[in-house]
């Protein structure tokens, strides 16, 4: 099954027109960011990420944005949220879905699925849509910042093999309960499965902070391979 | 403005290091809680004036999170506030602060000053300042980490995707650390962009220490 949805149809950022904006700050932060663009001369002919598909939940700055089309130029193919509610920079984002070729009509980017000042609920709804392709499979890699993209794959096949997803009323914390209730709605939709091969026997994940809570997504991982690449850390 | 305030940094790890220093270079008072005793000793010997929560919370007029722990500031704390004492996290949740507790109590009332700026006012009028809900507030206020900072970030995960998509089945199912002769190519790419020229270990000196001419030069356990 496979199903091409244009981009057009396939992102939610604030404000498209931001795009021009974003563009120009991430031309200037390309020159700030040396580390990056040498990765893409070393290997943007080679594209080792090629046949790589990365869900990324990770702040949608501006320097963001730079390392979203530093993995497009080594191969990948990517989709990308925010990791917090209120982190996004919008005309970040807008340049990113428009991409280096595109137009605001007709975007060559990259969906992205994320705003600053999302409700708990719009969070989730962009996480899911970041782990989601429109092809019906899964990511596998996924770059996460905090772990909640992680958190998702893994909650996702635990209860779908368990058949049941917890009672949101029970809850430990507000976010907690909105998170069960996407499981909750997802787990009625046919065309999310949890337990696809792509979502889980091979998904590996890098993240930015080694959190408690990525400590105990790890240690009820089905089977997600870990790295840590943290040098800097992202706070 | 930050000059002459007293600031309540909770926390002295990495994070509260760059938080404290932040704020002494804009001329305020920082005064550091800890736990860990190691921390503590390094915020007293910087010059920072270490205290509990506790006995700060009613003469300062900034308090930052930045431990990564919860429950660091309960909702009774910041009622015994001086008056628009601003609130604020930058560590890693927002369960560093009770934001819940503070919602909760009888007759407060929430005032939005501007999206990521919150009045929160007691029943007897006095109001603290809470910042992005509670929520890392050097991405809610303003726009997290300069680009050249993330750069050397970014760069390590790039590399961990290549690794780990290229590689693999040489991984088990765990938590792997990036291996620090990646580390040492990261920082190595960003020299240039700061006009940093580096010297050279001989192989004589190399063979002194124990390491590679080429690198790594730190055990792995090495804290820079």
């Amino acid at each position: 099954m496979s199903t091409t949805v244009p981009l057009t149809d396939d992102y939610k950022v604030s404000y498209i027109s931001l795009a021009e904006y974003g563009r120009n700050e991430i031309r200037l932060a390309e020159h700030e960011m040396p580390g990056l663009m040498s990765l893409r001369k070393e290997f943007g002919e080679s594209k080792p990420l090629t046949g790589a598909r990365i869900t990324g939940s990770l702040h949608m700055t501006i320097q963001t944005a730079v390392l979203i089309e530093t993995l497009v130029d080594l191969g990948a193919d990517v989709r990308w949220a925010s990791c917090n509610i209120f982190s996004t920079q919008d005309h970040a984002a807008a340049a990113v879905v428009v991409g280096r070729t595109g137009t605001e009509s007709q975007p060559a980017g990259v969906p992205v699925y994320a705003w600053k000042g999302e409700t708990l609920e719009e969070y989730w709804w962009c996480t899911e849509k970041v782990v989601c392709w429109p092809d019906g499979g899964g990511p596998n890699m996924i770059l996460d910042d905090g772990g909640d993209a992680t958190m998702l794959v893994h909650k996702g096949a635990e209860y779908e093999k368990a058949g049941a997803v917890p009672d949101p009323a029970g809850a430990e914390s507000e976010e907690f309960q909105v998170f069960l209730g996407l499981l909750q709605r997802s787990s009625l939709t046919v065309s999310t499965s949890w337990l696809k091969p792509t979502t889980c026997s091979s998904l590996r994940s890098t993240s930015m902070t080694l959190s408690r809570r990525a400590s105990s997504t790890t240690s009820t991982a089905a089977a997600t391979r870990w790295s840590t690449a943290s040098t800097v850390r992202l706070t | 403005m930050l000059a002459g305030k007293t600031c309540v940094v909770c926390g002295f790890g990495d994070v509260g290091k760059g938080s404290a220093e932040s704020l002494r270079v804009q001329g305020a008072k920082v005064v550091v809680t800890e736990i860990d005793p190691i921390c503590a000793l390094q915020a007293a010997m910087q010059g920072y004036e270490v205290n509990t929560l506790e006995n700060m919370i009613g003469k300062a007029d900034v308090f930052i999170t930045t431990t990564g722990n919860k429950d660091i500031i309960g909702a009774d704390d910041m009622k015994r506030m001086k008056h628009q004492a601003i609130v604020g996290n930058i560590g890693h949740f927002d369960n560093e602060i009770d934001m819940a507790g503070l919602a909760a109590i009888d007759g407060i009332e929430r005032r939005t000053i501007k999206p990521q700026v919150d009045e929160w006012v007691f029943p007897d009028g006095h109001s603290v300042i809470v910042l992005s809900e509670g929520r890392l507030l050097n991405l809610g206020n303003a726009t997290g980490h300069p680009s050249f900072v993330m750069s050397a970030s970014f760069t390590n995960q790039v590399m961990a995707q290549i690794e780990l998509f290229g590689k693999n089945d040489d991984y088990e199912r765990q938590v792997y650390v990036l291996p620090k002769h990646l580390d040492e190519k990261v920082a190595r790419l960003h020299l240039d962009a700061v006009d940093a020229k580096l010297t050279e270990l001989s192989s004589e000196q190399a063979a002194y220490i124990g390491v590679p001419v080429e690198g790594p030069y730190k055990p792995s356990h090495y804290r820079y």
